[in-house]
């Protein structure tokens, strides 16, 4: 790290360089231009990810108010965290809300890469559109899709029109998580589309080929080739894809506020409305330590498993 | 890694190579992350707000309000406008999110290292924020402010603990605004000052046809607030509690609840965050009547049309008209460096003159009543004949102490009771559980 001679010029067995070569000083010693380098990033870092954190965490401990300070309160706000009826059923609406959105997203995103890779006439400008939707604003998307979804919106208005009953998107809790999902993959796909489209741009040929020779069809070379060749690709999607799931939020904000009753309400949801809207930043803070180590867990849990599926060769 | 300090001396070991690099690398770490720590403890020092000209840009004073539209921002400039009619120093700047997202906005804006000298707030909306104001009295008694000439009504809902906190711009009753020209193509008389519950039942059932609904239902509690204050009765006490399990709360929300489901001349709510769907029905001529303040003429005006926008009491179930007073007020934080210059500010956006400039070019009511003569030439007889009869039979809606956190529950939950999943006990009952009542 700390070695300033030229790429593939090693200093000789006597430590002498070769003519026209010479140290030039690092203030501090060599060690320390790593650090310095480094030092950027580390600050921000610091700055912007561990401080909020640390801050945050401190702050489950209080019952702190915006405008009214705070008091120490220890482990209570996480202890009534785990007898809270609405945080255990933001947990719960979270929890569906990822098992059922990463499957479809990562299934959707996979064919659609799959399609791209095969033959089909203007490819190139299909990625370009399937990845508008991620390129635009969710707030934008969501707004659009909640009138779209009204009562007697464009989509229930279609509907009648092939003589199918109005859906009620938005005042029933099971509809309302569909619509919420159907936003989030409208938004997303497009990402991990273009991320897996790359993996499977890096498999090579000759394999595909010598799988073909070999007499490998359509599907067994799906399974046996693609897949696991793709697979770094499709853990570092699935990876991403839940740890977003777990924080969804503004499509839920702009959509259905959390309603109807509780039937979409998120983790972040909850907590935005506790800090912000019931002004108790103490007890939201505890829930978003919480709401860390949840997503620590569930990603550890991934990392480990990895060995059991994901091929780096 | 070899380092050259490594090979000159050759006795130290890989091991103490280790230990001294991983030393060093714990010394920087450690150094790294304290001078992040420093620097966010400073970066929240700054956001404890000590400085000099906290709130003051200058001799502009700053005002943080909900600035939603290009027609809001008109708004709060007429006001500034008007009040260089009154002190031609007056020099305020503004800005602010949409009024959907004011409120949960306003303590991180109190709190933070640009925090506002002036903030605006809606009647029922003072106490979570009392503790970041001061009190006006003493600056009204300096700069010769009479609080009596304010509506005695809105002073009174900014006022806490015998202190008034803010001062009025407006006092405007809510009414019921309806469609000229749908309620004539359904055969429907112009309503009167003294029409009733069942009238307006019946003006809703011959107006609802061709896709078009009679009525447009607002979201959030107070839609059912406003029915009960027409009627003379609210679920909160004078001491700001709601009670939840009130009869009347539950009979009036059921009314609601059955003009969407039982007479179908409404469309039922339906989840949402933060829209105001009442509001956007009217505006675009789904519905042919909704309610709301005064403030929303002139907009209701531009959107189906002055000659088309008609105003009428919100009806009761006796005939008797009953009004509810809304308006905002302006308010000075304690943080604010020149709170005298911010008071002044104040009180010349709530003058006569700015007022009755405002009442003119914007139709509000005015909070004074040495202004209201200007609002009534602005708007015409038969609106003025409407607040007339409800400003002179009206009361004081208290606040909830926890508006907030019931409103946001409310919301949420009574989308059941429209699609029949809940009745309205039981959404009322969630929200009370919700709200730990």
């Amino acid at each position: 790290m700390a070695s300033i001679t030229p790429t593939g010029s090693a200093p000789s067995a006597t430590g002498a360089l070769p003519p026209g070569f010479r140290h030039r000083r690092v203030p501090g010693g060599k060690s320390w231009l790593g650090w310095i380098l480094v030092a950027p990033g580390l600050i921000g870092l610091v700055l912007f990810i561990i401080a909020p954190l640390l801050g945050s965490l401190v702050l489950g401990f209080f019952n702190y108010t915006l405008l009214g300070g705070g008091a120490f309160t220890g482990l209570a706000n996480f202890t009534h965290l785990f007898r809270d009826p609405q945080f255990l059923n933001s947990v719960r609406v979270t929890a569906i809300f990822v098992a059922v959105y990463t499957p479809l997203n990562l299934a959707l995103s996979l064919a659609m890469a799959l399609w791209l890779k095969s033959w089909v006439a203007g490819k190139a400008a299909l990625r370009v559109i399937f990845l508008i939707p991620a390129l635009s604003p969710i707030v934008v998307n969501a707004v659009i899709f909640r009138l779209l979804l009204q009562q007697n919106g464009a989509i229930n208005e279609t509907l009648a029109g092939i003589g199918v009953s109005p859906i009620p998107w938005l005042s029933d809790g099971n509809w309302a998580m569909v619509a919420i999902i159907m936003v989030s993959l409208w938004q997303s796909f497009g990402y991990n589309m273009i991320i897996l489209g790359a993996g499977l741009d890096s498999i090579s040929p000759d394999v595909i080929a010598a799988s073909r020779i070999d007499g490998a069809g359509p599907l067994r070379r799906l399974r046996s080739i693609t897949l696991p060749l793709l697979s770094p690709a499709l853990f570092f999607t699935t990876v991403l894809t839940v740890i977003g799931a777990w924080q969804v939020f503004i499509q839920v904000y702009i959509m259905t506020g959390g309603g109807p009753g509780q039937s979409t309400e998120t983790i972040m949801m909850y907590l935005y409305a506790t800090g912000f809207t019931f002004n108790q930043l103490g007890y939201a803070s505890a829930i978003a330590a919480v709401l860390f180590v949840i997503i620590a867990i569930v990603t550890l849990i991934q990392l480990w498993g990895q060995k059991q599926w994901v091929h780096y060769d | 890694m070899i380092t050259p300090k490594a090979k000159v001396h050759g006795r130290t070991g890989r091991a103490d190579r280790q230990c001294r690099i991983s030393r060093r690398g714990r010394t920087v770490v450690a150094a790294t992350l304290s001078v992040g720590l420093v620097a966010a403890a400073l970066a929240g020092c700054a956001g404890g707000n000590n400085s000099s000209s906290s709130g003051m840009d200058g001799k502009t004073v700053k005002m943080f309000t909900w600035v939603g539209s290009s027609d809001e921002h008109a708004q709060w400039q007429s006001y500034i406008d008007g009040g260089k009619l009154d002190d031609p120093s007056l020099s305020v700047s503004f800005s602010g999110p949409a009024i959907g997202s004011y409120y949960t906005k306003l303590p991180t804006e109190l709190k933070g290292s640009s925090a506002p000298c002036i903030i605006t707030l809606q009647n029922g909306q003072l106490a979570p924020y009392a503790s970041a104001l001061v009190p006006l009295d003493s600056y009204a008694k300096s700069a010769g402010v009479s609080i009596s000439s304010y509506d005695p009504s809105m002073i009174k809902q900014l006022s806490q603990g015998g202190k008034v906190y803010a001062l009025p711009y407006d006092a405007e009753p809510m009414v019921l605004y309806y469609n000229k020209k749908l309620f004539a193509a359904a055969g429907v008389p112009d309503p009167s000052t003294n029409w009733t519950t069942s009238d307006f039942l019946a003006a809703a059932k011959a107006t609802t046809k061709n896709g078009v609904y009679g009525f447009a239902i607002g979201q959030a509690i107070g839609a059912v607030g406003t029915w009960m204050a027409a009627n003379g009765e609210s679920y909160i006490s004078n001491a700001g509690k709601s009670d939840l399990s009130s009869a009347t709360l539950k009979s009036r929300f059921q009314w609601l609840v059955d003009l969407a489901t039982k007479y179908k001349v409404a469309t039922p709510l339906e989840a949402s965050g933060g829209t105001f769907p009442d509001i956007d029905k009217f505006g675009s001529g789904q519905a042919a009547m909704f309610l709301n303040g005064t403030w929303d003429f002139l907009h209701e005006s531009q959107q189906i049309g002055k000659d088309n926008l008609g105003v009428a009491t919100i009806p009761s179930d006796n005939g008797k008209p009953f009004g509810s007073i809304a308006g905002t007020g302006y308010a000075v934080t304690k943080t604010c460096s020149d709170k005298t210059a911010a008071f002044k500010a104040i009180a010349a956006m709530t003058s006569a003159k700015s007022q009755q400039f405002v009442a003119k070019s914007r139709s509000q009511v005015p909070a004074r009543a040495d202004s209201l003569a200007a609002w009534q030439s602005s708007v015409g007889a038969q609106p003025a004949a409407v607040v007339k009869a409800l400003t002179e039979h009206s009361q004081n809606l208290p606040a909830a102490t926890n508006a907030n956190q019931i409103n946001t529950l409310f919301t949420q939950y009574e989308v059941d009771a429209f699609s029949g999943k809940s009745s309205v006990s039981e959404v009322l009952q969630q929200v009370a559980a919700g709200a730990g009542q």
